[in-house]
């Protein structure tokens, strides 16, 4: 273990690791926040007065929960040069698309949960103000919400992290997918994979410690 | 005078970390007596209850619970415990068990009664509480003063030679309060040596044959109900008293 | 080309075989996991501290890289110290390891769960550690793991479509395959994405209906 780790060539492959890392964490970002715009508004269709509404909601979240994010990301980079036959597309741009709608599933069934976890009590009492539905959502239901949601909205995001590597196969050029061609130029999977994968964990494990802090502040 | 106490405990000291919650404290409980521990919260009283049968390791002091030594290395604290039954103020039956079944596993487990006899045991004990109707329902189906009756016959169940209860009834809807109480009061008729943690100064002063009144981890008084209720002769027990009563 | 979801269904029985070692793969690494998990949960809580510190490394380590890099490092990068695992020993032997991290967590936090009200009434009963765990503890914890431990199981089965990166052939790897060959991208990723929830919806739906029948408290 310890001669093929030694070869690895950190000034010369650092650079391009690096880049796609920071590819990683700006999909991550960009998805992640994409993501919880979805969530909210799905998270809270969810739970809307009006019954479609509820189905659709409810068929986005429950559906994508039930398949690969690999079948999303496949499914898109075959289908939009379909559609579009004639719009350049990056794969960048594909891989934040499919990451975003993988994420807002999620991040809706997180907030449905939060919103339930919400007391009755609490609803009870801003009708009894004479609230309308909106203003119930906006001044009462949310702040809570939100602030249920943090602790499992950050586990979520670490999980993000990982299930981005994915777009590595849909040729999005991200920190996996900067480690599979430097492996094709040394020759040396080994070492350049645990490189990967201490990369990786540079990303997610301050997310860990986060969430981690803030459910003991929570407690 | 020459049966030894049921219960003795000596200049018991405890601490949790930096705080000292039991500052020496002597009890003595003899065979058929009901003591009552009273005392604002804090004061360390369920804490001595839970030393008696070792939930709680003390720093200092002797304690000797039915001719066991709690303070030898080599006492085997679940030999002492099948001679002391317990009951808290949160219950705590086993929810995944029918109330029949709550009854049965500690005497066929510990005791390695037979399946047939504890079933017997357990059935007679249910009718004792009232609650044979109740014997195949879960104990989630039952309102609180239910399932602290289930707990004390469980309790009871083991054949227990002194009964520790801790705060019995502080977690109880008030309408549920007086069927346990109920209870508690059959069992000391009947002779049952018996230790209370309670705030409900009316069984106190009705059951109890000596009260100890407890505060900031202190006997400060102790004697028959009727001298401590009415005759205090302490400030901290008459503050107590005049705020509580 | 328009819609016709007609031309793809002969695909499906290829795409069911390979669902058949999607589910394969999944069920053998969330039990020989699990057990795993099992072993990792009581190194965190051993008496020896290396043997936790192990424990703890081994959870955050493959909680916080992704599967598709352990995947690699176990198919391309071990035959480089002279292990050579095929496609689906290399599948499974990622997602055991895995599922192993995750479930170490759901059980140390299912046993936590159960009130220590509990484990000291049975102790007050003059019940051993054993007897304390086995009776009172086991059940509820089993409880209060299962809607977690089914959440984990479906996720395992979803990632196993990482193994097609591999080239495992299971239901991914057939899609995208079927798609190259036919080019009728919706209808097959259509036929492939419900073939994956209905799976998962199955598996959510018996673990309720088990729920149902083992724990009527």
């Amino acid at each position: 273990m310890v001669t093929p780790l030694l070869s690895f060539d950190f000034g010369q492959f650092m650079p391009p690791l690096l880049r796609g890392a920071g590819v990683t964490v700006g999909l991550v970002l960009a998805s992640g926040i994409a993501g919880t715009i979805i969530g909210v508004v799905f998270g809270i269709g969810r739970s809307a007065p009006l019954a479609p509404v509820r189905w659709l909601a409810s068929i986005y979240t429950n559906f994508i929960r039930g398949i690969p994010i690999l079948i999303i990301l496949l499914f898109l980079y075959y289908e939009i040069p379909l559609l579009f036959p004639y719009a350049t597309f990056s794969q960048t741009i594909t891989a934040m698309i499919g990451l975003s709608v993988y994420a807002g599933a999620y991040m809706a069934e997180i907030f449905r949960g939060s919103i339930q976890a919400i007391p009755r009590g609490q609803l009870e009492a801003g009708e009894a103000l004479g609230l309308n539905y909106l203003q119930k959502m906006r001044y009462v239901v949310l702040p809570q919400a939100l602030k249920i949601a943090v602790p499992p909205g950050i586990g979520f995001l670490i999980a993000l992290v990982k299930a981005s590597s994915l777009v590595s196969v849909i040729a999005a050029t991200d920190l996996t997918r900067a480690g599979r061609i430097i492996t094709s130029q040394n020759h040396a999977p080994l070492a350049t994979f645990l490189v990967v994968a201490a990369l990786y964990f540079v990303i997610s494990y301050p997310l860990s410690l986060l969430g981690r802090w803030y459910e003991r502040r929570l407690a | 005078m020459s049966t030894p106490a049921m219960i003795l405990a000596q200049d018991i000291h405890k601490r949790f970390g930096d705080l000292e919650v039991l500052k020496g404290i002597d009890a003595e409980v003899d065979e058929r007596e009901v003591v009552c521990l009273i005392g604002p919260s804090g004061s360390g009283k369920s804490t001595l209850l839970r030393c008696m049968n070792a939930l709680e390791k003390f720093q200092k002091g002797h304690i000797t619970i039915c001719g066991h030594d709690l303070t030898g290395s080599k006492t085997n604290v679940n030999e002492v415990r099948r001679d002391v039954g317990m009951v808290f103020q949160s219950f705590n039956v086993f929810p995944h068990m029918l109330v029949l079944d709550n009854l049965m596993l500690a005497p066929m487990k510990v005791l390695k009664v037979s399946k047939a006899e504890a079933r017997e045991r357990a059935m007679a004990l249910l009718e004792k509480v009232g609650l044979v109707d109740k014997a195949k329902v879960y104990p989630t189906k039952l309102s609180g003063g239910q399932q602290q009756r289930v707990a004390i016959a469980r309790a009871l169940a083991m054949q227990p030679k002194v009964m520790l209860f801790d705060e019995p009834t502080s977690a109880l809807d008030p309408e549920t309060v007086g069927e346990v109480l109920e209870v508690m009061k059959a069992l000391a008729e009947e002779g049952m040596t018996m230790m209370v943690v309670t705030h409900e100064m009316g069984f106190a002063r009705e059951v109890a044959d000596r009260v100890l009144f407890m505060d900031n981890g202190v006997v400060v008084e102790q004697g028959p109900p009727r001298e401590i209720f009415d005759n205090p002769q302490h400030d901290r027990t008459r503050a107590f008293l005049s705020k509580i009563l | 080309m328009t819609i016709d979801f007609g031309a793809v269904l002969p695909y499906l029985p290829v795409m069911l075989k390979a669902l058949g070692i999607s589910i394969e793969v999944t069920v053998l690494s969330f039990f020989i996991g699990s057990v795993l998990g099992i072993f990792v949960y009581l190194g965190r809580r051993s008496g020896l501290a290396p043997l936790r510190w192990l424990a703890h490394g081994f959870i955050e380590v493959f909680r916080n890289t992704p599967l598709l890099v352990q995947l690699y490092l176990i198919y391309f990068g071990l035959p480089e110290v002279g292990i050579n695992l095929n496609p689906f020993w290399s599948t499974l032997a990622g997602m055991t390891l895995n599922n192993a991290a995750y479930t170490a967590e759901i059980f140390r936090a299912g046993i936590e769960s159960v009130p220590n009200g509990l484990v000291e009434a049975a102790g007050a009963l003059g019940m051993r550690f054993s007897q304390t765990f086995r009776f009172i503890v086991l059940k509820p914890a089993i409880r209060n793991v299962l809607p977690a431990l089914t959440n984990q199981f479906i996720v395992l089965f979803l990632f196993s479509s990482v193994g097609s990166v591999i080239s495992l052939n299971e239901l991914t790897s057939a899609l995208a395959d079927l798609n190259q060959r036919t080019l009728r991208t919706l209808e097959i990723f259509t036929i492939g994405g419900i073939l994956y929830y209905l799976t998962s919806a199955v598996i959510a739906g018996s673990s309720r209906l088990a729920e149902r029948y083992l724990f009527r408290w």
